[in-house]
């Protein structure tokens, strides 16, 4: 795949839940380019399908139908196997609640994707090194508990960034904070997602962090009406 | 990986004790009730391999006790090649000690041959002497006796001392000490003597002991024995030694006697007709008793296993309740896992190993637990059977609880490793 390509390529997604006897329709045929390094927002009401197509991009999920390529690999045809090694090295997650593991400190946090396939020296070295890039140096033993919710989301930063992933996928990063924690966990993102050109897909409700570079994406009843 | 599921385990120290304790339960008790089989059958095998030579009995009769034979007959087998030796023995019970009732542990009054015995080149007694002399030639025809250490202990006399057994007063002229329950329970005494004192039938003894002169084997000798009696009439036989309230009134000896019993009469070619062909005697070796016992030993491990079964079905559910509430409440913490690489295999490979350390510290204070049970219990009852949990139980019972351990995770790890990431993250 060469770099004028885009990273992200949709094309007539949908999405359907079953709840019960009634079939909710998430997505309705979205289709989207993201090309490399993007800061990508996707905005739109509750219950627009932000968060589904977040999901989707980062093989959590499968599509009802459509297409989905991510760095020109086809994740809705992936197996299992397939998804958990595409999410292990092209993928960094962040949640709106955090979700670190309550029994392990900040720095085991950031490493736990890597506790299967074992801890070398260097990679622990790098996690201390990030989670100094996101003011946490001094933090690094706390856990979760011991942190504020800015901290442990600045954590949760350094989780996603330590496998280098082209793609990181934020669903409402901000949600649970203040607006100048927010401000400082969507500067974090900016900064070192540019260097490590790494590509960010952020699903926000609140307009306020979106600067003119950003790309836009706003979704309202799972369709596009706005890109 | 293995750092991770102890500190899993450690921040939810209440729920994994529990499950600590109902898998250490299940563990000690299945040591302990297999050290009461591995401690009868250590006891059984320990006392034979004391006994080298075979033993002539009246067919059907469980333990000497309870058969008679002819008192001729010792001349007859003491002249088929291969015999060194035939020592006479009588054996009744001992009621009285002291003016005592015995009832348990069971005493027997038995009277041997002096000069036939002295003969042996193994005498399990005379070689456990640990005090005073064996007895010989000077006892025949005298009140002299050898009494086994714990007789003596019970009923606190020494060498030198008087036992008085069923009114009649003994003098002790020895001590031995076996350190088998089923040996150190003889009061041993001249074979005229007890004869005389116990009224017993002077044409009869219990049995004979055969000693070999190492030239035959054992099956060959014996078949020579019983050869040379075949089709003749023995006197009268017991029909039934426990119904004829001839009990020892000691559980195990009694359990030991059903035991022979049992195996004896399922033994084929004996029947309550003399024919031609009808086998007056038994002769048992060592292995015989053994072997007859090891079938009593298998149906027993059969018995003690559903006991066992039953703790450890509690024990695994308990391992599957623990699990299985740790995983619910964990289901986030999968899905963010899985968000971030881990495999559905990772996932499951971490619960197992959390549910198999349960299992390796269960196992553990199980062993110990039981092991010490074992301990204490023959620390305080010398006197009784004694429990062996042995390297070997202890192990199997190790493993045991971690195969426990990994089996009981696998059903919540299974479940957690099919949910979808997605999934995992909305059902938290």
């Amino acid at each position: 795949m060469n770099d004028t390509q885009p990273i992200i390529r949709i094309k007539h997604v949908s999405k359907d839940f079953s709840l019960g006897t009634t079939v909710v329709r998430a997505l309705r045929g979205v289709s989207l380019d993201i090309p490399r390094g993007a800061f990508q927002f996707v905005i739109g009401p509750s219950g627009s399908g932000k968060s589904t197509l977040l999901y989707l991009l980062g093989a959590l999920d499968r599509p009802s139908g459509g297409s989905i390529e991510v760095l020109g690999q086809p994740i809705d045809e992936m197996s299992p196997v397939e998804q958990d090694h595409f999410r292990r090295h092209e993928v960094g997650f962040i949640f709106q609640s955090f979700n670190l593991l309550s029994n392990l400190s900040a720095l085991d946090n950031v490493l736990a994707p890597f506790i299967p396939a074992g801890i070398p020296s260097q990679l622990r070295k790098r996690a201390l090194a990030l989670l100094e890039q996101v003011g946490l140096g001094e933090r690094t033993t706390h856990r979760p508990q011991e942190l504020s919710g800015g901290e442990q989301q600045r954590v949760a930063i350094a989780r996603a960034l330590l496998k280098e992933p082209a793609l990181v996928l934020a669903d409402e990063p901000t949600g649970e904070l203040d607006s100048n924690t927010g401000n400082e966990i969507f500067g974090y993102l900016r900064s070192l997602g540019e260097a490590h050109g790494t590509t960010v897909v952020v699903v926000t409700h609140d307009q306020s962090y979106i600067t003119a570079n950003d790309r836009v994406l706003t979704l309202r009843d799972g369709q596009v009406v706005e890109d | 990986m293995w750092r991770f599921a102890i500190q899993n385990l450690l921040s939810r120290p209440l729920r994994s004790l529990l499950a600590l304790a109902g898998l250490s339960v299940a563990i000690t008790g299945m040591v302990g009730l297999f050290s009461v089989a591995e401690g009868i059958d250590k006891m059984v095998h320990d006392t034979f391999d004391r006994i080298p030579g075979l033993g002539v009995m009246q067919s059907g009769a469980p333990i000497p006790l309870f058969s008679r034979i002819p008192r001729a007959w010792g001349d007859e087998i003491e002249n088929i090649e291969g015999v060194h030796v035939v020592n006479p023995e009588i054996w009744t019970r001992a009621n009285l000690i002291n003016g005592k009732r015995i009832v348990a542990p069971p005493r027997f009054f038995f009277g041997t041959g002096i000069a036939a015995r002295r003969k042996l080149k193994r005498d399990v007694y005379r070689d456990a002497m640990v005090e005073g002399r064996f007895l010989n030639e000077t006892d025949r025809g005298k009140l002299h006796t050898v009494i086994s250490r714990q007789i003596a202990e019970d009923h606190q006399v020494s060498v030198g001392k008087t036992l008085n057994v069923n009114g009649d007063d003994l003098k002790i002229v020895g001590i031995y000490h076996c350190g088998q329950l089923m040996l150190d329970v003889a009061i041993i005494s001249d074979i005229d003597v007890v004869r005389q004192l116990t009224r017993f039938d002077a044409n009869s003894v219990c049995a004979f002991y055969v000693e070999q002169d190492g030239t035959v084997s054992d099956e060959e000798l014996s078949e020579a024995i019983r050869g040379r009696f075949r089709g003749r009439e023995v006197m009268s036989r017991p029909d039934n030694p426990l119904a004829g309230g001839l009990a020892t009134g000691h559980p195990l000896i009694d359990l030991l006697l059903a035991v022979f019993q049992w195996t004896g009469a399922a033994r084929p070619g004996i029947s309550g007709d003399v024919d031609d062909d009808a086998e007056p005697i038994e002769v048992r070796s060592a292995d015989d008793w053994s072997e007859r016992f090891d079938e009593f030993s298998t149906d027993l491990n059969i018995f003690l296993s559903v006991m066992t079964g039953i703790g450890v079905v509690i024990a695994v559910l308990s391992i599957i309740n623990t699990m299985l509430m740790s995983v619910t409440e964990r289901l986030i913490e999968f899905g963010i896992l899985k968000a971030n690489g881990w495999s559905r295999q990772n996932v499951m490979l971490l619960i197992t190993i959390e549910s198999a350390m349960l299992g390796v510290v269960g196992g553990a204070c199980g062993c110990l637990l039981g092991f010490l049970g074992t301990q204490l219990f023959n620390s305080n009852w010398p006197d009784r059977i004694q429990l062996y949990a042995s390297p070997q139980l202890l192990v199997y019972s190790f493993l045991f609880s971690i195969l426990l351990g990994v089996l009981g995770g696998l059903y919540p790890a299974t479940w957690a490793m099919r949910l979808s990431p997605m999934e995992a993250i909305r059902r938290g």
